[in-house]
């Protein structure tokens, strides 16, 4: 039994689980800011310099509010529902590489959590079971609004996973595994594009697959355009009605902790990861990370609301078949060649 | 005693734990979380058997989507239309009880002598390995062996979907009008009146208040509501 791998693992787990709060909670001041100056207004920036101490001190004020739980709720699945939420939401980051391995006193240490063969799939799976946080928090509410919009919420959810995982599958079959150390390896290789010498990024070699990833990303997460079941103005809040205070923040943060890793599953799927011209590093995953959150913040800032029932069909109607075309596709160049792929 | 068998054990008592929650609960709604915690815990065990694909297909599939579709079914359905759970005649209860222990008592002696125990088949671990891992493996031989059984499958998802689709189909006028006819309209307007007592006495509808209902229903006159309903009117008073 390696113990001290174990306890490298754990202490690694601990940093990244402690840089994803921090970075969830100066996410919400990201979003705020740079929604505003979207607006053409200012946002935040009175508390502390250009606002940075905002999300400490809307944290000290959720706290500090009253603990309210509805008559009606089943208490023991209210309290714990906005916790499964809130859990599962980080997961996801521990099979990212954040970096090539090192080695420190003679031992590899690995800049992931764990490198397990089946990296996506855990991740969708995560994605998966985290639906239970919303239905739970809008049945416990006993309130027949949140019970619809906690409805409405997972049948998105479950729809768009599907289109989320199919995107995924021409990945799997470029590379033949589903490890995401094996995937990044795999985006190192060159591409050769007539006289371009590009980088085998999947976002190159898998662009329809890109689009779909990203669409089914904003929808799994409940962001606009696809917040329906949240947005103020449909059925009160959705699932989140009866909740205030802390546990409210709960689902809020879930929500911000989803869309980082999303954005960094995403990065590292489809733009190489640590890859980057000089240096590999963490440095550049982060910066693709940050693009995508900020292309997160502008389709809020940019695009209405879809109603439920265009939600739902351009899900099935639309991403599904789009997604078996592209897996199709791949499959088809993979097999015969054509000297692409 | 080792590691793995002290996390085997924890995730085996919880895993029976949580299945007799499922059991014991009263709240069907407890009972689904409940077998949400079992699944869960029984994937852990599969990844300690170092079936990693199979673990996460349980999650994926029976947890998040199967026990999805059973917690909307139960939350979209009230306490009390559901079916007593509690009571039921002795000797049915009995019966469930003694049917059980005898389950029980059969698993328990295929588990002990171990006599259900089959061969070792071709994937050993070394096997496994060297094709690349378990979803090679797994892949190799779905799509080899198995590509049949995969096919039928597929059709009988098929047929499941197109029987869930033809089910929710929207009515069409013709089937709305069949169904209008079917049911009848009940009217209290009896040509003296309502018998609401102390409420006080409704003046009697004259007969050009008395339309005919739509979609050519049949009207039926009747003296009091209780020769129709259970429940009692609004402002009605019960006399037993």
């Amino acid at each position: 039994m390696d113990w001290i791998g174990l306890l490298i693992s754990y202490i690694f787990g601990f940093i990244v689980l402690n840089v994803l709060l921090l970075c969830m909670a100066y996410m919400t001041w990201f979003e705020r800011r740079v929604l505003a100056l979207m607006q053409h207004r200012v946002g935040p920036n009175r508390t502390g310099p250009f606002g940075l101490l905002q999300p400490i001190a809307d944290a000290v004020k959720l706290l500090a509010k009253e603990d309210i739980v509805p008559a009606n709720a089943d208490r023991l699945v209210f309290l714990v529902a906005p916790l499964l939420s809130f859990m599962l939401a980080p997961l996801g980051a521990l099979v990212i590489p954040f970096g090539d391995s090192l080695t420190l006193f003679g031992r590899t240490v690995h800049l992931y959590v764990t490198d397990i063969n089946i990296a996506v799939l855990y991740f969708l799976a995560l994605g998966s079971v985290g639906v239970y946080g919303i239905i739970l928090g809008g049945y416990a509410s006993g309130n027949r609004y949140s019970i619809l919009g906690a409805l409405r919420s997972t049948a998105q959810v479950i729809s768009y996973e599907l289109v989320l995982g199919l995107s995924l599958v021409g990945i799997f079959i470029l590379t033949g595994s589903l490890s995401l150390v094996d995937i990044l390896r795999e985006q190192e290789q060159t591409l050769t594009l007539g006289p371009l010498q590009l980088p085998n990024w999947f976002i190159l070699s898998q662009p329809l697959a890109f689009v779909l990833f990203l669409i089914a990303a904003v929808a799994e997460t409940n962001r606009a355009p696809f917040d329906l079941p949240e947005a103020e103005t449909e059925l009160i809040a959705g699932y989140i009605t009866e909740y205030s205070g802390f546990r409210f923040s709960f689902y809020f943060l879930a929500e911000y902790i989803n869309m980082i890793v999303v954005s960094l599953m995403a990065s590292t799927l489809f733009l190489g990861g640590i890859d980057g011209p000089f240096a590999r590093g963490v440095w550049w995953l982060i910066l693709k990370a940050l693009i995508f959150l900020f292309f997160y913040v502008w389709l809020r800032a940019t695009l209405p609301r879809f109603r439920y029932d265009q939600l739902m069909g351009l899900a099935w109607k639309v991403l599904l078949p789009l997604a078996l075309l592209n897996i199709a596709l791949t499959g088809l160049v993979r097999l015969w060649g054509l000297g692409l792929l | 005693m080792s590691i793995q068998v002290l996390v085997f054990y924890l995730l085996a008592i919880v895993s029976i734990g949580a299945a007799a929650g499922v059991v014991l609960a009263r709240n069907p709604v407890h009972s689904a979380i409940a077998l949400m915690v079992t699944f869960i815990n029984v994937a852990a065990i599969y990844v300690m058997l170092r079936a990693e694909f199979l673990a996460v297909a349980q999650v994926i599939v029976y947890t998040g989507a199967i026990l999805v579709l059973v917690v909307f079914v139960l939350m979209l359905v009230q306490q009390q239309d559901l079916p007593e759970f509690h009571g039921g005649r002795p000797l049915r209860i009995a019966t469930g009880f003694v049917l059980g222990i005898l389950l029980l008592a059969e698993v328990l002696a295929a588990i002990l002598t171990r006599s259900l125990r089959g061969q070792p088949g071709p994937w050993t671990p070394d096997a496994v390995a060297a094709v690349g891992g378990n979803i090679q493996a797994i892949g190799r031989e779905l799509y080899s062996a198995y590509t049949l059984p995969i096919q039928v499958t597929a059709i009988v998802l098929l047929m499941a979907t197109i029987g869930a689709i033809f089910l929710a189909r929207p009515e069409t006028l013709a089937e709305r009008i069949a169904a209008a006819r079917r049911i009848f309209t009940i009217s209290l307007g009896h040509p003296k009146g309502t018998d609401l007592g102390p409420i006080g006495e409704l003046p009697a509808p004259s007969q050009a208040e008395l339309k005919p209902a739509s979609f050519t229903r049949p009207l039926i006159l009747a003296k009091s509501a209780d020769e129709f309903t259970e429940q009692p009117a609004w402002g009605e008073v019960v006399r037993r």
